[in-house]
């Protein structure tokens, strides 16, 4: 079955190098997402896969069958590498019904005039866009317009589908109707999905494995909610989740407890949950997720001022001075607070990632106490 | 509304510079080119003063005499209308035919292959379109002209000792060709603009779906571009359809008459009943036209959804034929492009024409004080002084036409796109346009006709250089208030908005503000009416008196006389001017002749 995988891919356009050196498994049935911010690779890395692109170096196996290799000189045509492709425009054709649009791949297929003529209805059935069979592209909503693609692309029954950022330019709520129907889809047609995306909460719930990217390199590949939780460096940190999360700079000062120093003489003691290597006078970043940051009332680890408080009825996001630096909190349930306050803070409820300051990346996982 | 509200209603309209000027341009279009057009049709119905003898009639007054003649009266209709009617259709079709094969070969070549030498090719493929349309002309003439009607024959003959055939030489055959030439790059820059916008994820979703390259082009590209294709094919009909140069040079030695040699005959000798009619036929067909143009681009399935990213094109790998192809149409654009210049310079420096051995070279054209036995003692025209004249006059009216209807063009421009939807607004951009409906030569001969005589305050303007400025400036109002629109339409207008509220006046956010943003766009405005103004024969040679005769009339009437070395020194000239002035400003502010094409 349909497991792609991508060995030492680099894009080059000129010198400008889109893709560097990216290796990656995408297994059978997954939901991959490539996330990252615009010009980090993602889209070229989507277009190498699926054909549309030539990767300057490296190798591309689908389903154990090599599409493309620079060494061996393969290059399998889009057309018969068996994929589907969702585009960010949708690219309909605009002298096409809707329902030739959704039949024209089952013509170059060469099937009968019945037998599209009842695929075409399926499709447009399990999209609820049957009614519209007969408009032009032109004459649909933007929403509409989107399932008509999502039907073309599906008509074939590729075992892959590949998406470009389907969903941006749809409203909010449709949006959200969207990423439901999307998940359905990948249920349905148990094929294997690769999605383009920059928004960090489609990703987050829409995929199986998140691919992040920055820059033409891949930062971290893992389930969703690992990279929610252990972010591999301070970008993948700071790029998942919403709030961001907090990102404090500070030094270590003592080894034994590892004793932490905050701008504005703030100290806290790490308890690693793993073994992690550092040293005195080491510069490192705390990353703390804005839910881990209660405000109590009781023995606090450290004292802040309300700078702002965002009260959005099922959540308040508050914004924190604590010593030198500024901090946000989640709080949940229907709270405000008066601005000025003096508040006190615990961050004992989760773990928090210690990142090296000058790599970035993650040193370990541990939990904070007073000093 | 009670008269109150009503005034201040009005007040606050006539408050907006934009409803001043539409207004104004309303008026002044309108009587420049509406009323011209009931002018031509009493024309047609009136007794002129060269008429008055075979008509019978006194000058003056009513009569259908021309209209029977020229559709009802056998052999004569035969020979004044139809023959030459029949003839217009068959070369505009053909020569368009001609332009969009070459102009879409060249297009699809440079946007999607990966041939060679792009640059070079883009930028010298539209020379035959700066040029004037009668420099192909003369070039062929100069190669290709035989001894039985030409008198001396062409380089071609004396080099290969051919004697050209009568149909290869003058007729419907080089017509086609040239003009085909001619209008080429025009094809090439709509059809490449389709071709270049065009989503290219349209292309790769077809072949994701199994479809072939055939197929792609067959189903997909060519149904998209299709609208683009056929709008090209109406407006170089329409251009072609009233050329009046190239008939008349390498038509009339072999006779071959089309409706606008037809007309200037007729206008310009004994029966401008005639003519005038002529005329107003080609403008319905020229408006009939642009309403299926309109109705086309129009339609259900339109094609407003086809601007993409197509950045990530993938283009056609030609493999082995790359390298031909491209020293293919590099030869081919050299001597279209390149060649018939040369061919002027030494047409220009020989005496006996036909003879092209060295003892026989002169520059007696150019800087001779002129000779009893050549030319009626005709001074080389460099010293010449009626060419000076023309020079002058030429540059002139270019000058001053190009700053008229640019400027009123940008005015249009903002006053029709800051009141997009009115109607006001919608019947001064029909009013701007219409005249690029008009053939030129047609143009020429209503203008020719309203301001023969004194009517009202305004004097009788025949004979006078204004009359030539105002015929220009109408006739290129059109491209400048194209670019003035389009330039204005990619302006948000919250840019000037946001002037207006800081207080500052509208001469101030006109010259601050809106044209320096959109200054490249404006500057086309500018350029299209001075070279098309400069290389202009058909308007302007109804109009022109001797003193303010121009570059162009006088070439035209060298050629008359066979004069054929004055001819090709003062074309040299032209095109020398034209296409300097072009790269110059190129240059300076990176503004050209093929945008502005490209928005028309």
């Amino acid at each position: 079955m349909p497991k792609i995988e991508l060995k030492h891919v680099t894009k080059r356009f000129g010198k400008f190098v889109a893709v560097d050196d990216l290796n990656m498994v995408i297994e059978d049935r997954s939901f991959v997402t490539l996330l990252g911010p615009s010009g980090c690779g993602k889209t070229t890395t989507l277009r190498m896969i699926a054909g549309l692109e030539t990767p300057t170096e490296g190798e591309i196996t689908i389903n154990d069958r090599i599409v493309f290799s620079s060494e061996k000189g393969i290059d399998i045509s889009a057309d018969k590498r068996d994929v589907g492709f969702l585009f960010q425009n949708y690219a309909l054709w605009p002298h096409m019904t809707v329902y030739k649009n959704i039949a024209f791949g089952l013509e170059n297929l060469k099937w009968s005039k019945e037998d599209i003529k009842q695929r075409v209805e399926e499709l447009l059935a399990m999209l609820k866009i049957s009614e519209f069979s007969a408009r032009y592209p032109s004459e649909l909503s933007g929403g509409q317009q989107q399932r008509v693609a999502i039907a073309r692309t599906l008509a074939t029954g590729p075992k892959a589908l590949f998406m470009d950022e389907p969903l941006s330019n749809l409203d909010a709520k449709l949006r959200m109707e969207m990423r439901t129907e999307l998940k359905r889809l990948h249920r349905e047609t148990d094929s294997t999905f690769v999605y383009v995306t920059h928004d960090q909460l489609e990703a987050m719930t829409l995929s199986s494995r998140v691919c992040l990217m920055k820059n033409g390199y891949m930062q971290q590949y893992a389930p969703p909610l690992e990279v929610y939780r252990k972010p591999a460096n301070t970008f993948t940190a700071d790029f998942v989740g919403s709030p961001n999360i907090n990102l404090i700079k500070g030094e270590v000062t003592k080894l034994n407890p590892i004793t932490l120093a905050l701008p504005g003489s703030i100290n806290l003691v790490f308890k690693p949950l793993e073994t992690i290597g550092l040293s005195v006078g080491q510069k490192i970043i705390l990353g703390l997720r804005p839910e881990h940051v209660a405000i109590t009332e009781g023995p606090s680890m450290a004292e802040a001022t309300v700078l702002s408080s965002l009260p959005s009825g099922m959540e308040t996001i508050v914004q924190l001075r604590m010593g030198e630096s500024y901090l946000h909190s989640v709080v949940f349930g229907d709270l405000d607070f008066d601005l000025e306050k003096q508040v006190g803070l615990s961050f004992a409820s989760g773990k928090s990632n210690l990142f090296d300051e000058q790599s970035t990346v993650n040193l370990g996982q541990g939990l904070l106490s007073r000093a | 509304m009670s008269a109150k509200s009503q005034f201040n209603t009005f007040r606050s309209f006539i408050k907006k510079p934009h409803n001043i000027i539409l207004i104004v341009l309303f008026v002044v279009l309108g009587y420049l080119t509406l009323v011209p057009l009931l002018t031509i049709m009493v024309d047609t119905l009136t007794v002129h003063s060269s008429e008055a003898r075979f008509v019978k009639q006194d000058i003056g007054t009513f009569t259908l005499y021309h209209w029977k003649k020229m559709f009802a009266s056998g052999v004569t209709s035969q020979k004044t209308f139809y023959e030459p009617f029949v003839n217009t259709m068959v070369v505009a079709s053909l020569s368009c035919f001609m332009a969009i094969l070459i102009g879409g070969f060249f297009a699809w070549a440079v946007t999607r292959t990966n041939i060679k030498a792009k640059g070079f090719l883009s930028t010298v493929f539209v020379f035959p379109y700066i040029m004037p349309a009668w420099t192909l002309a003369m070039a062929w003439l100069n190669f290709f002209r035989n001894s039985r009607i030409g008198g001396a024959p062409g380089l071609f003959t004396v080099l290969t000792g051919i004697e050209t055939a009568n149909w290869f030489a003058y007729g419907l055959f080089p017509i086609v060709i040239v003009q085909g030439l001619h209008y080429a790059p025009f094809a090439y820059i709509l059809i490449g603009g389709i071709l270049r916008n065009m989503d290219a994820n349209l292309e790769e979703a077809a072949m994701l779906l199994h479809a072939s390259r055939w197929q792609i082009t067959r189903k997909i590209t060519l149904p998209i571009v299709r609208p683009a294709l056929l709008s090209t094919f109406l407006l170089v009909f329409s251009s072609t359809m009233s050329a009046f140069a190239v008939p008349a040079f390498l038509g009339s030695p072999v006779r071959y008459q089309v409706l606008t040699t037809q007309m200037f005959r007729t206008l310009n000798g004994m029966n401008p009943g005639y003519g005038y009619i002529m005329a107003l036929i080609m403008i319905i067909i020229g408006v009939g036209i642009l309403m299926l143009n309109q109705w086309i681009t129009g339609r259900r399935k339109s094609y407003t959804t086809i601007t993409g990213k197509s950045s990530n094109i993938s283009l056609f790998n030609l493999r082995k034929a790359r390298t031909p192809l491209t020293v293919l149409l590099i030869v081919f654009l050299l001597m279209v492009a390149i060649l018939p210049l040369f061919s002027f310079a030494l047409e220009s420096f020989i005496m006996a024409p036909g003879n092209y051995s060295f003892s026989n070279f002169t520059t007696e054209f150019w800087i001779g004080e002129g000779r009893a036995d050549i030319a009626n003692s005709e001074p080389g025209i460099l010293r010449n002084p009626s060419i000076w004249l023309g020079l002058t006059n030429s540059l002139k009216l270019s000058v001053i036409v190009s700053l008229i209807a640019g400027t009123v063009g940008i005015l249009a421009g903002y006053s029709i796109a800051k009141r997009r939807g009115s109607k006001l607004s919608t019947w001064v951009n029909n009013l701007t346009f219409f005249p690029y409906l008009m053939p030129s030569m047609a143009f020429g001969a209503i203008f020719l006709s309203i301001f023969a005589v004194r009517r009202g305050f305004i004097p009788a303007l025949y004979g006078s250089f204004w009359l030539l400025v105002i015929v220009g400036a109408v006739k290129y109002l059109p491209f400048a208030s194209r670019s003035g629109i389009n330039a204005m339409l990619q302006l948000s207008g919250e840019i000037e908005e946001a002037g207006t509220i800081m207080g500052i006046g509208w001469f101030k956010r006109m010259t601050r503000i809106i044209i320096p943003i959109q200054k490249t766009t404006f500057i086309s405005g500018y350029l299209l009416p001075f070279i098309s103004c400069m290389r202009e024969l058909s308007l302007f040679i109804l109009l022109v008196s001797p003193s303010t005769r121009i570059l162009t009339t006088l070439l035209f009437q060298y050629n008359e006389k066979g004069w054929n070395q004055y001819a090709n020194a003062i074309n040299l000239m032209i095109v020398l001017i034209v296409v300097g002035f072009n790269l110059l400003v190129n240059k300076l502010t990176g503004a050209s002749i093929d945008k502005g094409i490209g928005n028309t």
